[in-house]
């Protein structure tokens, strides 16, 4: 079997705000099907690396591999062309708009023959194709046609990632970027949010999570990103660590794996 | 109303069993409650279900004349002008932005035509040309908007600007005599005047094109969330601009049509004609935050005021009284849909906390 390389990968990105080091030759790799959780303090670095990421930062140093590729992304939309996909925490829905016309906005699927070339909308084709998306990520909300403004917070944040997720499944499973997906969100909805990460993953998309929840990323993540200071301390698999080291590097009281 | 994603409690020690979760069972999205559909039904159609009672009590009120045809078409005419500008004003605040110039460039275009006209051009230039000063100034309107200013105020500006100009084109007097325009004045067809065509022409195209094109589509998302269709990689700018223009243009058409019932072209800008299609845009329930309504619910609109209007004269009663009335149905539509929303919004949690602790459905 040959070397697979990952789907995104960071070496050496270095960040420089003036005399400012927010971020201080960080490596980080997400490979497809993985879930990796970016957990630190508040100003850790944790934001400016997703913006990295996401194109809407050009990092002073360093390199950013996608797919094995190197890229250097103008613009969060050079980002979104090579296959990543941020979600905010604001989701950005339409929200006097319908689940399907949400989830198709920007790809949307004209009718055949001189309506198509007039721009006519098949609405139909649209909500049976975002059926079948959501149904291949194994989420059921409400009914295709109910206006985003009437979902709950739960329901709002799963169109939201399923949104990205659908823009990203080309012939190449994409990177998905979240950022505090669960923020809002109660225990429950929390809770199926959790489950539709780990499918979106199981099919292949690359995921990094960046949260302040420990118990969602310790649940989801396969892997554990620690940051402090700009600096990365802690790279390790979910299953070798446990709760009390990851709060140790996030607060700075365990020493870096890497010092 | 349901999230059907099962509940993997068990997951929380060991990521790596997530994937071996159960399959979601292929069932269907259920119904939405009854009540809360009613409510729907309510807010989204009531508007004419109100004008229904509005018909049948004038008709009642004021048998004979009232309920008949020759009146029918009375009241269409009377109300295809507002509806014109109102077919403006509301994809104007679909889009986003509230078009003050409105009444400035109806004059501005009324008046092009007329100069042109009076010198000795064909119908077709002046008509064509009235309607270019239309998209012109929305594309400026547009695109000064789109710098960072508040459409409100640059509105304003071309407001006074189309004004000035309109009375610079023709010497501050009124065009008159311009009968060549009779044809979609007050010419009949059918027995139905030419107006009338004209603003059907206007909504049929209009609603099309907002409920079923992707571009007007994409005018309603931007109206609604711009920020999220730019992150869709879609130029939300233009779908801005296009708004604009599209406002512009009713309003240049709402000029022209109005020319050519008067037949004659006055420079002076009314702003009455701003707020009656306003009072028309708002009992049809366009949100002033943009990105919801529709155009069938305006033209509802613009026929009751102008239902009202028409009971009133037939049954002698003073025209104010009418201005009155709509100003308390308006407040009431207002309050109206705040409950309903509240109410919906309401059910529709307490359902969804339910199916989730429930955990059937």
């Amino acid at each position: 079997m040959t070397e697979v390389a990952p789907a995104l990968e960071l070496t050496g990105i270095d960040m420089h705000y003036g005399f400012v080091r927010a971020l201080d030759s960080i490596d980080f790799t997400v490979g497809q099907g993985e879930v990796v959780g970016l957990l630190g303090d508040n100003g850790a670095g944790k934001s400016t690396l997703l913006k990295v990421m996401s194109g809407a930062h050009r990092p002073t140093g360093g390199q950013i591999r996608v797919h094995g590729e190197e890229k250097h992304f103008q613009s969060p939309s050079a980002a979104t062309h090579a296959g990543i996909q941020m979600v905010y925490q604001d989701l950005a829905l339409v929200d006097a708009q319908d689940i399907a016309t949400n989830l198709n906005i920007g790809r949307e699927i004209l009718r055949k023959g001189p309506l198509g070339w007039l721009g006519f909308v098949d609405h139909k084709a649209q909500r049976k194709r975002s059926e079948v998306e959501l149904e291949k990520l194994g989420v059921r909300t409400a009914a295709m046609t109910r206006p985003v403004e009437m979902l709950s917070g739960g329901q709002r944040q799963v169109v939201a990632l399923a949104r990205s997720a659908t823009r990203i499944t080309g012939e190449r499973n994409g990177i998905l970027l979240l950022d505090e997906p669960t923020a809002a969100l109660g225990y429950e909805q929390t809770q199926q949010v959790q489950a539709l990460i780990r499918r979106m993953a199981d099919q292949g998309i690359a995921i990094v999570l960046v949260t302040h929840n420990f118990p969602l990323a310790t649940a989801v993540c396969d892997r554990i990103s620690v940051l402090n200071r700009g600096k990365k301390v802690a790279d390790v698999p979910t299953a070798a660590t446990n709760y009390d080291e990851i709060v140790g590097w996030v607060t700075g009281a365990r020493a870096s794996m890497f010092a | 109303m349901s999230m059907t994603v099962p509940h993997e409690t068990n997951e929380a020690v060991a990521p790596a069993q997530a994937g071996a979760t159960a399959p979601v069972p292929p069932a269907r999205p259920e119904g939405d409650p009854t009540g809360i559909r009613a409510l729907i039904f309510i807010r989204d159609r009531g508007i004419f279900v109100l004008w229904g009672l509005l018909i049948l009590g004038f008709a009642l009120w004021a048998n004979p004349f009232f309920a008949s045809v020759t009146n029918a078409v009375l009241v269409a005419n009377a109300a295809s002008l507002t509806a014109i500008f109102a077919a403006g004003v509301a994809v104007g605040i679909i889009c986003g932005a509230l078009d003050l110039s409105i009444p400035g460039v109806a004059a501005l275009a009324a008046c092009t035509c007329g100069w042109l006209l009076e010198n000795g051009q064909p119908v077709w230039v002046g008509l064509v040309a009235g309607m270019a000063v239309g998209v012109v100034v929305g594309l400026a309107n547009g695109v000064i908007s789109l710098r960072g200013f508040n459409p409100i105020i640059v509105t304003i500006g071309t407001l006074s600007i189309t004004t000035a100009a309109a009375s610079i084109l023709v010497g501050g007097y009124t065009v008159p005599g311009l009968t060549q325009l009779k044809f979609m004045g007050t010419q009949r067809y059918l027995g139905v005047p030419a107006p009338v065509y004209i603003a059907a022409a206007v909504f049929i195209v209009g609603t099309v094109f907002l409920t079923r094109t992707r571009d007007g589509l994409r005018l309603m998302a931007v109206g609604g969330n711009a920020e999220a269709v730019r992150r869709s990689g879609i130029h939300s700018d233009r779908y801005k601009v296009l708004g604009f223009v599209i406002s512009a243009s009713c309003a240049a058409l709402g000029g022209l049509v109005t020319t050519a019932v008067v037949t004659e072209a006055s420079p002076a800008a009314s702003p009455g004609i701003i707020f009656t299609a306003l009072t028309a845009v708002a009992l049809a329930g366009v949100s002033l935050a943009g990105g919801r309504g529709s155009l069938p619910r305006v033209l509802v609109g613009a026929l009751i005021l102008a239902t009202i209007d028409n009971g009133l004269t037939i049954k002698g009663i003073d025209p104010y009284w009418g201005t009155g009335l709509t100003g308390f149905l308006l407040l009431a539509s207002l309050g109206l849909e705040k409950w309903i929303s509240t109410t919906v919004s309401n059910r529709l949690v307490a359902t969804a906390q339910a199916s989730v602790h429930t955990g059937t459905r």
